[in-house]
């Protein structure tokens, strides 16, 4: 028998659970996939319709349920196997090795700085990099460093140990092994939250081969001053060729510091030569991207387009509840960067259904200068210079147009976050047709089975608020399980 | 079927209100006004207040396509094909006709074999390879004959692509019934809401098949091959033979080495989906393995293909008009932005429609037929 | 007389994140120079164990009585050195925090002589202001472990019934007859199917079951004194007047829908409103075979420029239940957009759609016509207006704050929106708090809601104020207002630009402020003309000690 709680998911939702049941006294297990919690909100830059920003209003949360005495963050951790019942089950959970001492590294970053390995950064999503030893992001917590250890040269075998012999707290541990133990709490609350569907799977749309036909999410790291471009607005095919001249250069400056070097060692003519061909050859394809990007005028016309793979029958039939705020919200921010902007936002519904919603709305559209069209898009074509070309019936006009664009940004639905399905197998709990937890309409928190409860978007796509109500709820719900019978 | 029905099985009612078929759809693009979404809201207010005339009477109806672009985009599943198929039939029973192309001579061909007219269609066969009377494979030459002699002015030799085929398949030991006394597949029947006649015609072929006693039936035509396979079924159960497009058959053997593909003048060529061949029977992937298959072919793709290729502009011979000339003449520019020397279709239709726009043109690009290109690959050696 | 001052400092380096850029030596021999100053020490990471336990030691060492720690933000890092002092025996705050890492090293790298001289000054003011420090103790206040709960409709119910289950006390408010709220009059909820009465039914029996809860009907508030962890309420109901201590208060309030006088023929009888329709759905007196529903009727116009959020399902809802008992009944619903969101919304939209309810969609500057016998409206395949069959209007009406919602605002000194929906504390993350510690709110009082979101939310403020019933006690700490009453010259303007309403003239007629009471803001200080009011830990003295070290 137990009175404590796990807690499933480090996002706002389970945050915000932690927090209710740790405020009234118990004892609770905060466990997340992740390096850090935070969650998908964490990602976000700003939150509608208050245009607060969203790290500088979760940050307190994170801190505030680190510190919680009651509390025990078990981040990077896996939930493995759940037994037992309400008021008394047995979870077993694997901490996954950082390699990394959480109590002895301060976060001062300077293995992250000296680590030669440059991989894709997840947190933004990949649109920058990372080093293999890493923080998942700035104000991520625990604030400690993590070894990525399918990418680190040490676990490929290969010499390096850099980060151990620089880091000062002596905090890094190659030999450090996965902790797999087992929680006993009377009462488990999932807050898995969600995942952002892949719009590559709708052609039409050309995301994944047209470079500035972009997610929702990663036009918020576009936005956001720690993301990629340090919140300076920019395209990426702008971006791309930025780093194609950066690269360029650098074999340039490479391929003539060698041609310095044969002509002064006296080397063979046609060895010279060949090496002067190829500097020539690069210096012609700098100067073609030079062009390129000179050619890539300011960013001025953004597109949003609403409900990508939601209300669609071929992929998810449900609403993401979200998307028509979230691009007015992007819109509205972008006004904000760029006060010459122009935004349209390409709906089916306008679903600004909660409070100021709608208000928020038709301020965008007075204050702002977001253009509203009714209509789905139907394509997004390539037009010159690669730019993007949104194709759509305007259903108040009852015309097809076509405009190109220097942005288009994809509204992606909201899908049921990867583990869920195992989960629901490993907790016994049912998933709806649309594979987010089934709960009861008049048992908002309740799952299938007693003492597990939900709240989030693991329960199903919502606001920010939803959540934190949710989240409330759930505590409330396992408040009452653990006091009847843990 | 009452119109109710109609709406309820077609699930048109389904309808967002989001206009992705609009935006889609080719004809809407050159003819505006034209709107499928329009066409479904307006279908289904009218049946709802009984105005059913108004509803069978809309001539936008016979402006379609039937390409599927929509369908397949259709974020409400919306059976937008089947809805129109059925509409037309419908419209069809009470007078409503589509207009045709070619003061409708081709429909009269198609009418007439309904009869006890016979055909000397299979005297290119004897002279093109050996054929059989009896056996395994049919080769159904569809309408390929007739388009011999209704194109010829335009340069298009439809039994070329008839012979090649027989001789390929002569050339991997198949030796196919093809028969004088078959029909014309009913397709554009189909399409044009004359529904009781698609189904005599289809009755007709089913059994000359059977007495043939061929299990497995070849098609070059897209048309006759979707007619065949998903409509036949629909209305007479299950075939007792396979129907076979001729590329997959080929391409098997190809594969299997059965077959080889020699090299050909070097030459860049773009494919052009036909709607039937791809977003109606699925076939993307065996045309373009043909093409990149020929040594010396290289093969680039147009900005729209595969599920989202554009129509040739016409279907069943009707509804023909400026805006078709539009669409095929964006097509062919689209195919000359890629910097191919040829458009390579894998429909004869699409091949007479696409050569009819250029023949007014003055655009360098010429379209070919893949069993044509093919044959002279195959057939070299 | 005072003890002598004897401060110490400890710089840090975080790594090289401060000591890349500044030089810690230095800045240690500096502080050495300052006045007090009896001992000064560099660390790695003053954060680490080693570094705090460095602190602690250091007090008992050199029995200081004043702690400066110069490293990184006090966001994260001040309360762990409180900590230390504390532990140390000293109280948590006679410390100082001085940033040299975001407001040194960091913005000034490419200039590191500035910010080596800024934070030598940075260093000095806090030195200066430490000298000033006073101690602050924290209040304790005994909590009442019973909530009131006004309201009891199905958010009020739920969260009275989930407080009683989590062991608390609940006083219950309903200022009508019996309980239910807006479920009485409706028919089924949806998508479960339960019949609303039935719902109620089964809420009421269990809150009459519930020995905690104590159900008042008939009831009005009257007076709210007190604060968190200590209200006292007085209501009467039924003619008899109570006072009721409380620890926290859930305002459950609830909403109404609009009766939509003056609008689209509206006569109650072949133009109704949806909750009409679903009194004649209950006592299953609809025969009318051709109906047409009205969305936004009253809502998103420029007088009530808000979407009531829940309409659009229930007319989805009841056109659904027409289908049911009429299968051949042409149900219309004229939409603006339809607001089916999340999975469960949208998937009753698709089901309606397939039970052959038509939606038509129309534009506020085209809205239908309400004629005999038809709704004309404009109908974009059309391209003109089509005159659709009407035996029967329903109009869906916002659900608008109840006339009351005022007086509840005004006894609880809590605030409401221009639409007098209540205010919560903050719309993203406080969404059932309000500003003032102790008082939360759920269901239509705070914006209309689903009975499923109602109860969400209803059980999240159960969550919320058991975290104050839950305890015995509540600490406060000091860092609070505080009047001088000597000082005080009875102006009013702590009362009056107060935003929580804490200030109030005492029977002396000279200013109080309650500490448990005051959030802390310091707006009454910075208005106080007599300079009567201090703020704890934000001293004048302290300020201008600062000042003058670094002009000094």
């Amino acid at each position: 028998m137990s009175r404590d709680v796990l807690v499933i998911g480090g996002g706002i939702a389970g945050i915000q659970a932690s927090l209710d049941l740790a405020e009234q006294g118990f004892t609770v297990y905060l466990v997340e996939r992740l390096p850090s919690i935070g969650g998908k909100m964490a990602q976000l830059d700003k939150t509608f319709p208050t245009n607060d920003c969203s790290i500088c209003i979760m940050g307190p949360k994170l801190f505030e349920v680190e510190r919680h005495p009651n509390t025990q963050l078990l981040t990077y951790t896996d939930v493995e196997a759940v037994k037992g019942g309400a008021g008394n089950f047995t979870v077993t959970v694997r901490k996954k090795a950082r390699y990394v001492d959480e109590a002895k590294c301060t976060a001062c970053g300077l293995c992250a700085e000296k680590c030669p390995v440059s991989v894709p950064d997840v947190f933004n999503m990949n649109m920058d990099t990372r080093s293999a030893i890493y923080k998942y992001f700035p104000q991520g917590i625990p604030s400690v460093y993590t070894i990525d250890d399918s990418v680190c040269r040490i676990f490929k075998g290969k010499k390096c140990n850099i980060c151990a012999k620089i880091c000062e707290a002596k905090a890094v541990n190659y030999e450090q092994k996965d902790a797999v133990f087992d929680l006993n709490v009377g009462a488990i609350i999932v807050a898995t939250g969600f995942d952002v569907f892949d719009p590559s799977d709708i052609k039409p749309y050309g995301y994944g081969t047209i470079p500035d036909v972009i997610t929702a999410m990663e036009f918020e790291r576009l936005l956001n001053a720690s993301g990629p471009t340090g919140g300076h607005l920019e395209r990426l095919s702008s971006l791309n060729t930025k780093a194609e001249i950066e690269q360029l250069e650098k074999q340039i400056k490479h391929a003539k510091a060698g041609l310095k070097r044969a002509e002064k060692n006296g080397q063979n003519s046609d060895k010279v030569d060949e090496v002067k061909k190829r500097l020539a050859e690069m210096n012609e394809s700098l100067d073609g991207l030079k062009a390129k990007e000179a050619s890539l005028a300011e960013l001025r016309d953004i597109a949003f387009v609403q409900c990508v793979g939601s209300r669609d029958l071929r992929y998810n039939a449900h609403c993401c509840s979200y998307g028509c705020m979230h691009s007015v919200k992007e819109a509205v921010v972008a006004t904000e960067h760029e006060s010459e902007l122009k935004s349209t936002i390409f709906f089916t519904d306008m679903r600004a259904y909660g409070k100021e919603f709608h208000e928020y709305c038709l301020r965008g559209g007075s204050e702002y200068g977001i253009h509203f069209v009714r209509g789905r898009v139907a394509e997004i074509a390539q037009g010159d210079g690669g730019r993007p070309v949104v194709w759509c019936e305007d259903m108040d006009t009852r015309k097809v147009e076509q405009h190109p664009f220097d942005l288009v940004v994809l509204a992606t639905a909201c899908v049921p976050s990867q583990g869920s399905a195992s989960l629901a197998t490993m907790l016994g709990f049912n998933l709806d047709e649309s594979g987010f937890v089934k709960t009861d309409p008049n048992k908002p928190v309740d799952t299938s089975v007693q003492g597990i409860f939900v709240c989030g978007c693991a329960q199903g796509p919502m606001d920010i608020p939803s959540s934190v109500s949710l989240a409330s709820a759930a505590a409330s719900m396992a408040v009452q399980t653990v006091k009847a019978l843990g | 079927m009452s119109i109710q029905d109609l709406i309820e099985r077609t699930k048109v009612s389904f309808c967002q209100d989001c206009g992705v078929c609009t935006g889609s759809c080719p004809v809407s693009r050159v003819l505006p006004g034209f709107s499928p979404q329009q066409m479904v809201g307006k279908f289904v207010l009218s049946a709802d207040l009984g105005l059913e005339d108004e509803a069978l009477s809309d001539r936008d109806m016979w402006s379609c396509l039937t390409c599927a672009l929509c369908l397949q985009r259709c974020p409400s599943k919306v059976e937008y094909l089947e809805f129109v198929r059925a509409v037309r039939e419908e419209a069809f029973r009470t007078g409503n006709k589509a207009t045709f192309a070619h003061d409708g001579v081709i429909e009269t061909i198609v009418n007439m074999q309904r009869g006890g007219l016979h055909q000397n269609k299979t005297a290119w066969a004897r002279e093109a390879g050996q054929i059989a009377e009896s056996g395994e494979y049919y080769l159904f030459v569809g309408c390929l004959p007739y388009f011999d002699v209704l194109f010829r002015d335009m340069g298009i030799s439809s039994l070329g692509s008839a012979s090649h085929m027989l001789k390929m398949l002569n050339k991997l030991g198949i030796e196919p019934v093809v028969s004088d006394e078959e029909r014309c597949c009913g397709h554009d029947l189909l399409w044009s809401g004359n529904v009781d006649v698609f189904k005599e015609l289809a009755a007709f072929n089913i059994e000359m098949i059977k007495r043939c006693g061929s299990k497995k039936v070849i098609f070059g035509c897209p048309e006759g091959y979707v007619a065949f396979k998903a409509y036949y079924p629909l209305y007479f159960g299950e075939l007792d033979f396979e129907v076979v497009h001729f590329y997959d058959l080929v391409g098997e053997q190809i594969k299997d080495g059965a077959l080889k593909l020699s090299r050909v003048e070097e030459q860049t060529v773009t494919y052009h989906d036909p709607c039937r061949l791809g977003r109606m029977a699925g076939i993307y992937e065996a045309p373009r393995e043909l093409i990149a298959g020929m040594p010396g072919m290289t093969l680039v793709e147009m900005e729209r293909n595969r599920e989202n290729a554009v129509c040739c502009g016409v279907s069943c011979w009707a509804n023909c008009s400026s805006y078709s000339k539009q669409i095929q003449m964006d097509r062919l520019k689209e195919a000359e932005a890629t910097g191919a020397d040829a458009l390579i279709t894998a429909c004869p239709k699409c091949k007479i429609h696409f050569t009819c726009a250029l023949s007014s043109s003055d655009m360098k690009m010429e379209v070919k037929d893949l069993t044509e290109v093919m044959a002279a690959s195959a057939l070299e050696h | 007389m005072e003890t002598e001052l004897r401060i110490g400092v400890f710089v840090c380096h975080c790594g090289i994140n401060i000591a890349g850029v500044l030089d810690i030596e230095d800045l240690c021999e500096y502080a050495g120079t300052l006045p007090n100053v009896v001992t000064v020490q560099p660390n790695l990471f003053t954060c680490a164990e080693t570094g705090t336990s460095g602190i602690k030691n250091a007090v008992k060492e050199h029995d200081l009585n004043r702690v400066v720690v110069a490293a990184c933000t006090p966001r994260t890092h001040e309360p762990i050195f409180r900590a230390s002092c504390q532990e140390a025996g000293i109280n948590p705050y006679f410390f100082e925090m001085v940033n040299i890492r975001e407001h040194c090293s960091w913005v000034h790298r490419h200039d590191r002589e500035a910010a080596q001289g800024k934070a030598r000054d940075l260093i000095r003011m806090a030195v200066a202001r430490a000298m000033f420090l006073e101690p602050i103790e924290t209040f304790k206040s005994k909590v009442e472990p019973r909530a009131l709960v006004i309201g009891a409709g199905i958010a009020g119910m739920s969260s009275a019934l989930a407080l009683a289950g989590e062991g608390f006390d609940v006083t219950l408010l309903e200022k009508k007859a019996e309980m239910g709220g807006l479920l009485r009059d409706l028919h089924k909820v949806a998508p479960s199917e339960v019949g609303a009465g039935e719902l109620v039914e089964q809420k009421v029996a269990a809150i009459k079951q519930e020995g905690r809860i104590q159900c008042f009907t008939s009831a009005t508030l009257e007076e709210v004194s007190g604060y968190v962890g200590n209200y006292s309420a007085t209501f009467s109901s039924n003619g008899n007047t109570h006072t009721h201590k409380v620890g926290a208060i859930i305002v459950a309030t609830g909403g109404a829908p609009l009766k939509p006088m003056g609008l689209y023929n509206y006569d109650g009888k072949r133009v109704i409103t949806q909750s009409e329709l679903e009194t004649k759905l209950k006592s299953g007196k609809l025969d009318a075979k051709s109906i047409v529903m009205i969305q936004c009727v009253g809502a998103r116009i420029p007088e009530r420029n808000y979407c009531s959020r829940i309409c659009c399902m229930v007319a989805i809802k009841n056109s659904l239940h027409i289908k049911e008992i009429a299968k051949d009944a042409k149900v219309f619903v004229l939409y603006r957009d339809i607001q089916a969101y999340g999975v469960e919304n949208e998937a009753l939209f698709l089901k309606a759609k397939e039970a052959g309810v038509r939606f038509i969609r129309y534009n506020l500057e085209s809205p239908p016509v309400v004629g005999d016998g038809n709704v004309e409206i404009y109908h974009p395949a059309m391209g003109k207006e089509v005159p659709l069959p009407a035996e029967l209007v329903v109009l869906s009406t916002p659900i608008v704050a109840h006339d009351d919602a005022e007086s509840v605002s005004r006894i609880l000194k809590v605030p409401v929106n221009e639409y007098r929906f209540f205010l919560e504390a903050h719309a993203k993350l406080s969404p059932l708090d309000f500003a003032t510690n102790g008082i939360y709110l759920c269901g239509n009082a705070h914006y209309p809601a689903t009975v499923r979101e109602a109860i969400s939310q209803a059980l999240g403020a159960a969550s919320r104020a058991s975290i104050i019933l839950s305890h015995d006690a509540i600490e406060r700490v000091g860092t609070v207002a505080r009047v001088d009453q000597e000082l005080c010259s009875s102006c009013f303007a702590c009362v009056k630009v107060c935003p929580y309403q804490v200030p109030h003239m005492d029977e002396g007629g000279k200013a109080m402020i309650e500490p448990m009471q005051c959030q802390g803001c310091g707006i009454c200080v910075a208005e106080c003309p007599a300079e009567a009011i201090q703020f704890g830990y934000v001293s004048d003295a302290q300020i201008m000690a600062a000042c003058e070290a670094l002009c000094a």
